[in-house]
Order: structure tokens, then sequence, then C-alpha cells
């Protein structure tokens, strides 16, 4: 009966392990995924003051870290990428920075700002509580396609980049 | 000694600090003569015969609370970027005072303010850059929404710098002033890239300005086509512009015996003991360089904020 116990704690131990593992791995390669451009961001309504409303469509094997993801995804982009308006009148949006190569020539900083748990996190918001409309979960091939919809602090963002010399104010030489 | 050396320390990063300050362009948002038109904010007068109109900017600013709402919204959305915006009500407030002042102002011995028809003319509200605001409702059944257009327009090269037109979300509930607050919102971002591209440009290309040069013939006699050494002086002053414009881009627009017009000058920001420039700073040594032999002709140098400087040979 002990030797039963025993068996079952490894397997178990063995199981976490390997869902960890593949997980880690999931995690992975949506941040290469991330830095490959591999997302789509599209408007969804004029947010409040200071935020931007936008719905990211990331790529993973897993849900949940494609829904996690988005987070990441949604910070990167609206740096980086801007967005196409949506339907209904909803505007598009150019990107923070209009340096194409602003990436690479920050790239230490960057690094630290889009690590796991990183500063990114302090701009973006998920609404009505991470929960997925069933239209925006899709199954591409091997992969989940999600459609998560985040609310972006971009004036606080601005703000940051600004202060950490990342990117110009409009007023910055005057 | 350590607190001379610290002075010293502080009084070379306030320097630099003072140096490495461009002059900043003033901008104000005004409402595009559309707009003013479509709402009835239009004055007329008669020009020989002639009706023209002109917008009537203080009636729009008293009447329209609308208008009111949209400025103030993009000026404090522009405060927040850490570019503050002339507020054009407050600029017309500031120069109707002045003119009352002026009119009642007198020195000692009774004599009244100089000031000259061109004086007058130049009172003015301006500012650098104009954004032109326009806004129309779209009306379809119980459903409206609002289209929205800025124009940032430099007020001396008459270039559209930036700008940001759109149609926003029909809607069959919302306010005017709702769908207004919205469309400043949703376009202002792009209309601020646009508007910091063109200072980038500015500062990788130099300021872009205009400068004219026009002559009081009688008081010396002579005009552009005068020579000396056998060289025109249209033409000596368009090879002190090619000299002194960042990397010699000008154009030459017009040119005859009796006026110059040079258009998209580029001039360096600083100049060569590193302090902020301006279209009257650019044309100061052309100035001096005139009235030395072995031109020897005064010249009277005449401006219009930062980007905008006429040159009139000849006389004071």
């Amino acid at each position: 009966m002990k030797t039963m116990g025993l068996k079952i704690n490894l397997l178990l131990i063995l199981l976490t392990g390997i869902y960890s593992s593949a997980f880690s791995q999931a995690q992975k390669k949506a941040d290469n995924d991330t830095e490959n451009w591999r997302y789509e961001i599209e408007c969804v309504g004029t947010g409040n003051e200071g935020t931007y409303l936008i719905k990211v469509w990331s790529y993973s094997k897993k849900p949940l870290v494609a829904i996690e993801q988005a987070k990441k995804n949604a910070i990167h982009g609206i740096i980086f990428q801007g967005f196409q308006g949506g339907k209904n009148g909803c505007n598009g949006q150019k990107p923070l920075t209009s340096n194409p190569s602003l990436e690479q020539e920050k790239a230490d900083f960057f690094k630290d700002f889009f690590a796991d748990g990183g500063k990114y996190m302090k701009f973006v918001n998920v609404t009505n509580d991470g929960s997925i409309a069933p239209e925006d979960r899709l199954k591409v091939g091997k992969e989940y396609k999600i459609g998560v919809v985040v609310s972006i602090s971009k004036d606080a963002l601005r703000k940051d980049l600004e202060a950490a010399g990342v990117i110009k104010g409009l007023s910055s030489g005057f | 000694m350590k607190k001379i050396t610290t002075c010293f320390i502080i009084l070379i990063a306030f320097s630099i600090s003072v140096i490495g300050q461009a002059k900043k362009p003033t901008l104000m948002v005004l409402p595009s003569d559309v707009w003013c038109n479509q709402n009835g904010y239009m004055s007329e007068f008669d020009n020989q015969g002639t009706k023209l109109k002109f917008p009537n900017y203080k009636m729009a600013f008293q009447s329209n609370s609308d208008l009111l709402l949209v400025i103030g919204k993009i000026n404090s959305l522009m405060a927040e970027r850490g570019f503050p915006l002339k507020n054009a009500e407050s600029v017309l407030k500031s120069l109707e005072g002045e003119s009352a002042e002026d009119a009642m102002l007198q020195s000692k011995s009774g004599s009244d303010v100089s000031e000259t028809a061109i004086d007058k003319l130049k009172k003015t509200a301006k500012a650098d850059i104009i954004i032109q605001l326009t806004w129309t409702i779209n009306t379809v059944g119980p459903k409206k929404s609002i289209t929205f257009n800025l124009q940032g327009l430099d007020s001396y090269t008459d270039k559209q710098i930036a700008g940001e037109q759109g149609t926003g979300a029909p809607s069959f509930s919302a306010e005017l002033p709702v769908l207004l607050e919205e469309a400043v919102l949703s376009h202002l971002d792009n209309f601020n890239t646009q508007l910091q591209a063109h200072f980038d440009d500015m500062f990788a290309n130099g300021r872009e300005i205009t400068v004219r040069v026009k002559n009081f013939g009688d008081d010396w006699g002579g005009d552009l086509e005068k020579e000396y050494d056998g060289k025109e002086l249209g033409t000596i002053i368009e090879d002190w512009m090619r000299d002194n414009t960042v990397a010699h881009r000008f154009s030459t627009t017009d040119a005859t015996e009796n006026m110059m017009l040079f258009e998209q000058v580029r001039i360096p920001l600083y100049d060569a003991n590193g302090n902020a420039m301006d279209a009257r700073g650019f044309l100061k040594p052309l100035q001096k360089y005139l009235a030395a032999p072995p031109y020897s002709i005064p010249c009277k140098l005449m401006t219009k904020g930062l980007g905008q400087s006429s040159l009139v040979l000849g006389g004071k």
C-alpha cells in the first residue's frame, strides 16, 4: 500500500513536471511570436481619456498562454506597430515610436521591460475579467487563435518611455 | 575651492541647458473659415463693390459652447503632452485690452504711443502653427456622427505640416459634446505623431522659413540689378543665402529688380555662438553685410514670428 502511494506521488510529480515544461515551452514560443510580430491588433472603440481599447489576437497551443501573451502583444503593438481602424468608425493609431530600429537600439531596455511579470504589466488591463467570447476562440491547425480585449494606459506608457529616454517627447529639444 | 568648483559646474550645466534649447514654436487652435461660414460666424464688408467675408472669431467664441469644449479639450491634452497651446479667445481679449491701453497711454509731455499703419496691421491673433479645426454633423435618420478635421498649418511657409481627418461611429443616443470629445480623443494622437515628425525634420534639416527682400528705391537710388564688381546685387544676396543656409537649401521663388522671394529656406537652429536662432536672427548678418562697404546699403529688417522676415533695402 505504501509503495502504491509512493508510485502515485512520483507519477503526479512527473506529470506536473511535464506540464510545466510544456507550458514554459509554449510561453517561450509565444514570446518568439511577439518578437516576430505574430499577433494582430484591431480597434474595438475609443477608450476613456488616456487609454486605447483594442482586441489582440494571439496564437498558442495553450489557450491560457495565448490569453496571457495578449497583454505583452498589446503593449508591443502599441509601441512598435500601431493598429488599423476597426468597425463602426473606430480610428486607427500610429505607433508610439516612428524609429523603425528602436527595438534593436534599446534591446537591453525592452528585454527587462517585456520580461515575464515585467513593467509592461503596469500599462495593460484585461477587460471582462479575461473572459473570452466564443467567437474569439478559434482553432487554427494545431494552435488556438484567441482574441482578448484589453485596455492600454497609453498616456502613462508614453510618459514612462519618455522618462526612460526611449522615445522623445513632443517638446524635447525646445 | 570645492565651492568654486561646484559653482563652476552648475554654471556650465546651466549654460549648456540654455544653449541646447531651440526656439519653441507657438500653437493655437482656430475654427476654419468653412466651419465659421457654416455656423454663421462671418462678418462682411464692402470692398469697392465686392462683398468680402471673413471669420468673426470673437462672435464664435462668445456664442458656441461646443467650440469652447473642443478647443479646451485639445488645449488640455496638448498641455499634458508638455506642449501648452495659446488660447485663441484669451489672445483676442489681450489684443483688445492692449489696443485700449495704447489708445489711452500718453507720456508726461503729452505724446502718444507711436504706431505706424503696419504696426496696426500686425496686431492680430497669431501663432507659429495654427491648428485649424472643422467638424460637421452627419445625420442619417435618428443616427448622428461627426466628421472631424484637424490641420496643422505653418504660418510662414503655408504648408500643412500635420493633419488628421475621419468620421466617428454613428450613434443613436450619444449627445453632440460626447461625440466631439470622442473625436478629439481618437484623432489627437495621430495628429501629434505628425507634429513630432515635423519637429524631428526641423532638428535634422533646420527650420524652414520664408525670406523677402524689398526695395525703398528712392531712398538710395539703386535696385537689385545694381552691379558690384560685375555682379548684380540680387545674385550677391543669393550667394549669401547659399553660404548661410543648412546644406545650401533654399528656393528663389520670385526675383525682379525690386523684390526677391526666397521660400523653403532652411536655417540652422543655433547661431555660431550656440544661441537659438529664428528668421530675424538669420537675416541680421545679411543686414550688416549689406550695410558694410562696398555696398553700404542701409536696410530695414522686419519680422513675423519665428519663420518669416523681410529685408527692405535703402532705408530704415
